[in-house]
């Protein structure tokens, strides 16, 4: 139970910070150079269309009435018109959402698997060559501009080696009875490939470097000294206690990667054509579709902070010092 | 142990006591791209054959596009519209020492500056911008440098200015616990007794104290900038009057470089950024090391 | 009198630091008859938690055990293999370390501990070991719906005591205590001492007890070890020992601490000065610079341990004269002097 109130307290603190992007968002959008109205309404639009957003939106009122019924209008999921598409924006973003996040959990996923056992591995063979080897090649894959590793990954496999397909979630023609059934085809998983092996290459430094620092730190703990004078096997010793310590903040930062991963997705959707919300950003941001944007902007904004929460209660749950205080 | 008996010169010592991480390998190797790059950038039209925009022709007088390596005298040969890669990359780097030297002084600047009053003045003061940090935190960082990059006209300085309007959260968290832990010391205790300015404290007893950690995230802003303002080229959305190396691979992309398999365009760019970002990180690391020991190895 | 349960000869350990080599413990040698407790007491550094932990033969990286023996049950723990030791961690040697709380894994339940060690180790099935963990934590009057708790939610002094609940699960011969009581209140300290004591009486084990606080040995310990700069210099019933210091660093230290049993009389006289560098030894008695009584031959000529009177060891050279040391030892100006 006592856990309950600091789970709160987040939750509250989270919901304001949320308040303050989405006020920011309203700010920029509706700040920028050129005629404000431009953030819903598109000059193509007929005038009936016009005439009903600039009602729906407010936007013949002042600015703190526009903002109160933008607010009122977020909440109830409302966001708009898309120049492009002519449909309402939630819609666009609900059907763009899945992929962004099958992309980002998948590489994820692949990362953390990689870079956990890598990073144990390397805390047990400390100073050794193989960490002198692989330590700047970690680092060096820190720094790689992920669009970059994108395109070399593709000039390589896709159009040298011709060994998966050069973008899309699937290949012309194809026709899939249930979204189930897309994501569970060959032909999607073939187009993940790529894009996922890239953000998984970029992703894996930071559990493989905070794997092996925690375990280096727990290694030295009294408790697994003890282990050892207790006769353990190596495998519980390094294992068991060794490693499900070390794994404890490095489980937390996954769900903070997967906001910094959301931003990284932007480039990478890019490279590979990848219908997601980062690619859309870019193309309504180029495409000056404000209002797919702006709705693009804060999908990612809410998964990011959504995702800085549950590194804080994953935090809570897994460590039984804070939930069995 | 080693550098005990290596005479130091003014240089080391300069160094030693700015607490520049000397002594530690991958700073060191950090360092010496560091310096290897600034050359560049200062020295790029010397060190450059041929303007990096320029349109070349072969001595034929025809277009000299899609040149390999080494024909024609092109070190790394050319792009589809006849300009020089090496002469790019050379001017390149003067794009990134720009950004991220500017970016890193912004984050570096603002997030102490943060930080100190936060740390030292507590309160209200210290609520307001913490809570304000937490939404730097809640804010998508990259989206945001393309949106204001795009909104505003295209520059290298509206990007910096995007980037350092979020980047400043960690630096200044960071400064501030260390100034709370600072605060407590005896010394500025003594000194708040003793009745001496807050100006006088911060200066004397505390801004000491956390300049290497400004350093520090400074240093790792650098990587950062250099690698966003490249996003931000690749995506179109960047200076169109600079020669970037995330221009040139946008390039490189948009002109079909990949299903050409014109290595030689898209390779030199990412490996000009790799290196320097991952100097930055060395030099972090080295840092790191330096200010606490107790987290190397 | 039987065969020790432990004898430990001429052992040494050295920590080997790059370009210099620290003797950590330097030719020590003393016994652990069967069913006793014996105290190895000294100050810190002196060298008697690195021999302690290396009967488990779990010691740092760079420690090595150089020369010596260390007989156990016919066994040479300096001389058997890696899978003869592993053999006999914790079912005949186990272990209380000083401080429970890091000593017990904090994401694992208690009972989870126990059950580690119990199956993996005695190999005993799930509804044994169940059984075994109930009754042990009744042995050291723990409830036994406290097993399922985790280590940060008992006191220090229970935490304690679920070490030595761990220590005795699998009914070894020895146990070796480091500090076992020493980051706990005096009332506490001697609740646990009293049941490691019944503990030990009821089950018949011995006990190393490993602290550098001489009122522990005074309360619970049948023969004591005094250790000094790594080299034992005292050894002899704990009643003696007491009684009859014949090393100064004995009777110093004795002056040095109040009495567990009576807290709070006396005056305590610390020994001024600091032990030795172990890296650098001194030519002669390792004490002589802080002992009141050194002489010019003590400065020179390191004295050995020999057999003085009956089952007593000493090694000083003034240690004939030590009836009338003694007398000067007991006034605080003594211990005053010495620079």
């Amino acid at each position: 139970m006592s856990t309950l109130k600091p789970v709160l307290s987040r939750t509250f603190q989270l919901i304001l910070v949320l308040w303050a992007v989405v006020t920011i968002l309203f700010l920029m959008f509706r700040l920028m150079p050129g005629n404000p109205l431009a953030a819903y309404i598109d000059p193509t639009f007929t005038l009936e269309q016009q005439e009903a957003l600039i009602r729906q939106f407010g936007l013949d009122e002042s600015l703190l009435r526009q903002y109160f019924t933008y607010l009122g209008n977020l909440l109830q999921g409302e966001l708009g018109y898309s120049f492009r598409y002519r449909t309402p924006v939630a819609e666009r973003i609900w059907l763009l959402l899945p992929n962004t996040l099958i992309l980002t959990f998948s590489s994820l996923i692949v990362a953390y698997i990689f870079g956990i056992l890598a990073g144990a591995w390397l805390a047990w063979r400390r100073a050794s060559r193989a960490e002198a080897f692989a330590l700047p090649i970690v680092l060096a894959t820190r720094a790689m501009p992920e669009f970059w590793l994108g395109m070399v990954l593709l000039a390589i496999f896709s159009f040298s080696l011709g060994i998966f397909p050069a973008g899309g979630t699937r290949s012309a023609g194809t026709e899939y009875e249930s979204l189930w059934s897309l994501y569970t085809s060959a032909d999607f998983l073939s187009h993940l490939a790529l894009p996922m092996l890239t953000l998984a290459i970029y992703s894996q430094g930071l559990p493989l470097l905070l794997m092996r620092s925690n375990m280096l730190d727990v290694m030295k703990e009294d408790f697994v000294t003890m282990a050892k004078v207790k006769g353990l096997s190596p495998y519980t010793i390094v294992i068991k206690h060794g490693a499900r310590n070390a794994l404890l903040p490095v489980m937390t930062s996954f769900a903070i990667s997967v906001g910094y991963q959301l931003q990284g997705n932007v480039v990478v959707e890019s490279v590979f054509s990848w219908p997601g919300l980062g690619r859309e950003l870019v193309s309504a941001v180029s495409a000056s579709d404000y209002p797919l944007a702006q709705g693009a902007f804060l999908m990612i904004a809410v998964v990011v902070i959504l995702m800085n929460l549950i590194a804080d209660l994953l935090y809570t749950f897994l460590d039984p010092r804070i939930s069995h205080a | 142990m080693l550098e005990t008996t290596v005479p130091e010169g003014p240089v080391i010592r300069i160094f030693r006591a700015m607490k520049l991480p000397v002594g530690d390998n991958f700073a060191m190797a950090g360092l010496i791209i560091y310096v290897i790059f600034a050359l560049t950038a200062i020295f790029a039209p010397v060190l450059a054959p041929y303007e990096p925009t320029e349109i070349l022709y072969t001595v034929d007088y025809d277009l000299a596009s899609d040149l390999l390596p080494g024909q024609e005298g092109h070190i790394l040969g050319t792009t589809s519209l006849g300009r020089d890669i090496f002469s790019q990359i050379v001017f390149g780097a003067r794009a990134a020492l720009l950004v991220g030297l500017t970016a890193a002084f912004m984050v570096a600047f603002i997030g102490t500056i943060v930080g100190l009053i936060s740390g030292y003045y507590g309160g209200w003061v210290d609520t307001i911008l913490m809570r304000l940090a937490d939404v730097a935190f809640g804010i998508p960082f990259l989206p945001f440098v393309i949106v204001i990059s795009a909104f505003l006209e295209p520059s290298i300085w509206n990007t910096v200015i995007a980037m350092a309007l979020v980047l400043w959260r960690d630096t200044a968290r960071v400064i501030r616990s260390q100034v709370l832990t600072l605060r407590s010391r005896g010394y500025v205790e003594a000194a708040r007794v003793s009745g001496s300015s807050d100006f006088k404290i911060i200066l004397r007893h505390i801004a000491p104290n956390i300049v290497p950690l400004s350093l520090l995230y400074g240093s790792i802003a650098i990587g950062w900038a250099i690698l966003t303002e490249a996003s931000i080229s690749f995506l179109g959305f960047g200076d169109p009057n600079s020669i970037s190396w995330g221009f040139m691979l946008q390039d490189a992309f948009a002109s079909q470089a990949l299903s050409r398999q014109a290595y030689h365009w898209f390779i030199p760019p990412g490996l000009a950024i790799i290196f320097v970002v991952s100097a930055g990180f060395f030099i972090s690391r080295g840092y790191e090391n330096l200010l606490f020991p107790k987290l190397g190895r | 009198m039987s065969q020790p349960l432990l004898s430990v000869k001429n052992l040494s350990i050295v920590y080997e630091v790059p370009n210099l080599d620290v003797v950590a413990v330097s030719r020590a040698s003393f016994d652990v008859p069967r069913g006793s407790i014996v105290g190895l007491v000294g100050e810190s550094g002196c060298g008697k938690t690195t021999m302690a932990r290396a009967f488990t033969r779990i010691i740092s990286d760079n420690a090595k055990i150089t020369e010596g023996s260390m007989d156990f049950d016919g066994k040479d723990l300096a001389k058997i293999s890696e899978r003869e030791m592993n053999d006999l961690r914790w079912r005949d040697i186990a272990f209380v370390p000083q401080s429970a709380m890091n000593s017990l894994d904090p994401v694992y339940r208690v009972e989870y501990q126990m059950h580690e060690v119990l199956r993996g180790r005695g190999g005993m099935s799930r509804s044994q070991a169940k059984a075994r963990a109930a009754e042990l934590f009744e042995m050291v009057g723990i409830e036994a719906n406290r097993l399922r708790d985790f280590p940060h939610q008992f006191s220090g002094g229970m935490r304690q005591r679920v070490a030595i609940a761990l220590a005795l699960a699998l009914n070894p011969k020895l146990i070796v205590a480091d500090e076992p009581v020493t980051a706990l209140d005096v009332i506490v300290q001697r609740q646990i001492l009293d049941q490691m004591r019944a503990l030990q009486r009821d089950l018949g084990i011995s006990i190393i007890m490993v602290t550098h606080d001489i009122s522990v040995v005074a309360y619970i310990c049948d023969r004591t070890v005094v250790m000094y700069a790594g080299e034992v210099v005292e050894d002899c019933e704990t009643a003696t020992l007491l009684s009859k210091p014949l090393h100064p660093y004995t009777m110093g230290l004795k002056n040095a601490f109040p009495d567990i049993a009576s807290a709070g009389t006396g005056i305590l006289t610390p020994i001024s000065g600091a032990p030795p560098d172990l890296a650098r030894p001194p030519a002669g008695c390792r004490f002589a610079a802080r002992c009141p009584f050194a002489l010019d031959h003590c400065r020179s000529v390191s004295p050995t341990l020999m057999s003085f009177g009956d089952d007593h060891s000493v090694a000083c050279h003034r240690a004939h004269e030590a009836e009338a040391l003694r007398a000067q030892a007991a006034l605080p100006e003594t211990w005053g002097e010495i620079l």
